[in-house]
């Protein structure tokens, strides 16, 4: 997929991306400060916002092959099963049900099946879209902040989802997280925005152990993983 | 025990109550019916569309949301009146053309509780909707589906409203006895005849009424359970 000097203006913002590629079966992260257009580009990719100008290559992908996940997902007013297989139904694909319950059984969700959705927890809620994503096989899935205030068994389990997902049957994902170092243990490519431009792409290593962009340096230096030159994280 | 049969008889007969109730609940019903559909409609498009003037539309309707009901009716007969413009149609003194007035009364009124539900909900479910790759039409039935009971809400309101007018129904409906008499217009009667039991006595059939139908729509409504989580 390739994005040319893609704009949209929202308010006072104004998002402005000269240039970038997703390759596809890769995994990429987008990491950013809070209100650098992290969401704003993942929208305007999924066809949710309209961008004002620019052009986003879809290279043979549909509506229906993208899909995106957020860290305050929409549950449907029904079951947690029948919010799982809603984008199968959406596509006339007759849910295969003992799938779905495995997929249940692995975010420990089965015993909850037949429980209203929205009676989950916030995490729950997360760990269900996460799956409700992966269930229809898209090609290009989009995770906003999904892992974000998980626990760390559910945040390795995503990370195992997502590495599974790789070795099988790759991808391309979208990843916006603020915990660089899972980023960086699930990425293939980093992509860093601020005020709405892309200033540096990567591979993990270059992006978040050594980065040349000044702006890159002083947001690593503000997060968790603090910025050495001898490539250590702490 | 006869005397009692009689009383009750000659109540029932002297402000008709059978067709009272016949009537409420034809012109209940229709009104109900083609408001919903105006006021959904319409709820759903303004919610949606960018026109120019849109702010006044939504004052506009917000206006005659609470526009009394008198008003309405005084202009619903004009329209219907034999010199008026819609004179061919031939529905003043008719259940049609109180069906009409109430359409005029209770659209606004859905429409504008449907709008404000829709600013909240319909944006999520929209983008949620695009994220499961679902095309326009199942969006639109994933709207109505997700939100049902503000719709339902909406449309009990506009009920509530249509079978407790007075107004509009006595000036376009004219009160007459076993045509387009209503419920309320009967009571109204009755308590111009200084029969004041007898009018309460149909408030209590109204009230009883307006109860069994919520009952039914609960009904056949799914309740869901559980803590709401948002």
């Amino acid at each position: 997929m390739k994005i040319s000097r893609l704009q949209k203006k929202m308010g006072d913002f104004f998002l402005n991306i000269d240039s970038m590629k997703l390759e596809p079966g890769k995994v990429h992260g987008l990491i950013g400060s809070n209100g650098c257009g992290k969401t704003t580009l993942s929208k305007l990719i999924m066809g949710i916002l309209t961008p004002d100008s620019g052009e986003i290559d879809y290279e043979g992908l549909t509506p229906r092959d993208i899909t995106m996940t957020s860290q305050k997902p929409y549950m449907l007013h029904d079951t947690v099963y029948q919010n799982l297989i809603y984008p199968l139904t959406v596509r006339g694909i007759r849910p295969d049900e003992k799938e779905a319950e495995q997929w249940l059984s692995r975010c420990g969700l089965l015993d909850k099946k037949n429980q209203y959705a929205r009676s989950l927890s916030s995490g729950e809620q997360q760990k269900l879209s996460f799956i409700r994503a992966m269930i229809f096989h898209p090609k290009l899935i989009i995770v906003d902040e999904t892992l974000s205030n998980l626990d760390p068994d559910s945040t390795e389990l995503f990370e195992k989802l997502i590495l599974e997902q790789q070795e099988q049957e790759p991808v391309t994902w979208i990843v916006i997280s603020h915990q660089l170092v899972h980023i960086r243990k699930i990425c293939d490519r980093v992509n860093f925005l601020e005020k709405g431009r892309l200033l540096a792409e990567g591979t993990p290593e270059e992006i978040l152990m050594h980065p040349s962009h000044p702006s890159v340096r002083e947001f690593l230096s503000k997060t968790e993983i603090f910025y050495q030159n001898d490539g250590d994280t702490q | 025990m006869e005397g009692m049969q009689q009383i009750f008889s000659d109540f029932f007969s002297t402000v008709g109550v059978v067709d009272s109730i016949r009537v409420t609940l034809i012109m209940s019903f229709w009104s109900t019916l083609i408001a919903s559909l105006l006021g959904i409609t319409l709820g759903f498009a303004l919610e949606r569309k960018q026109f120019p003037g849109k702010r006044a539309v939504i004052r506009l309707n917000r206006t005659l949301m609470g526009a009394p009901p008198v008003v309405i009716g005084l202009l619903t007969y004009m329209l219907l009146r034999k010199k008026g413009p819609l004179g061919s149609l031939r529905w003043v003194f008719t259940i049609q053309g109180m069906v009409m007035a109430q359409v005029l009364i209770i659209t606004p009124i859905i429409c504008g509780m449907v709008y404000s539900y829709a600013v909240q909900k319909a944006p999520a479910i929209r983008a949620f909707a695009k994220t499961m790759g679902a095309d326009r039409k199942q969006t639109g039935r994933l709207l109505l589906r997700e939100m049902k009971n503000e719709l339902y809400f909406a449309v009990v309101s506009g009920y509530g409203r249509s079978i407790s007018e007075v107004g509009a129904v006595f000036l376009v409906g004219g009160n007459i006895k076993n045509n387009t008499r209503t419920m309320t217009t009967a009571i109204s009667t009755l308590k111009g005849a200084g029969d004041y039991y007898e009018g309460v006595f149909l408030g209590v059939i109204l009230m009883l009424m307006a109860f069994a139908v919520q009952t039914l729509a609960d009904h056949f409504r799914k309740e869901e359970t559980g803590d709401e989580n948002f």
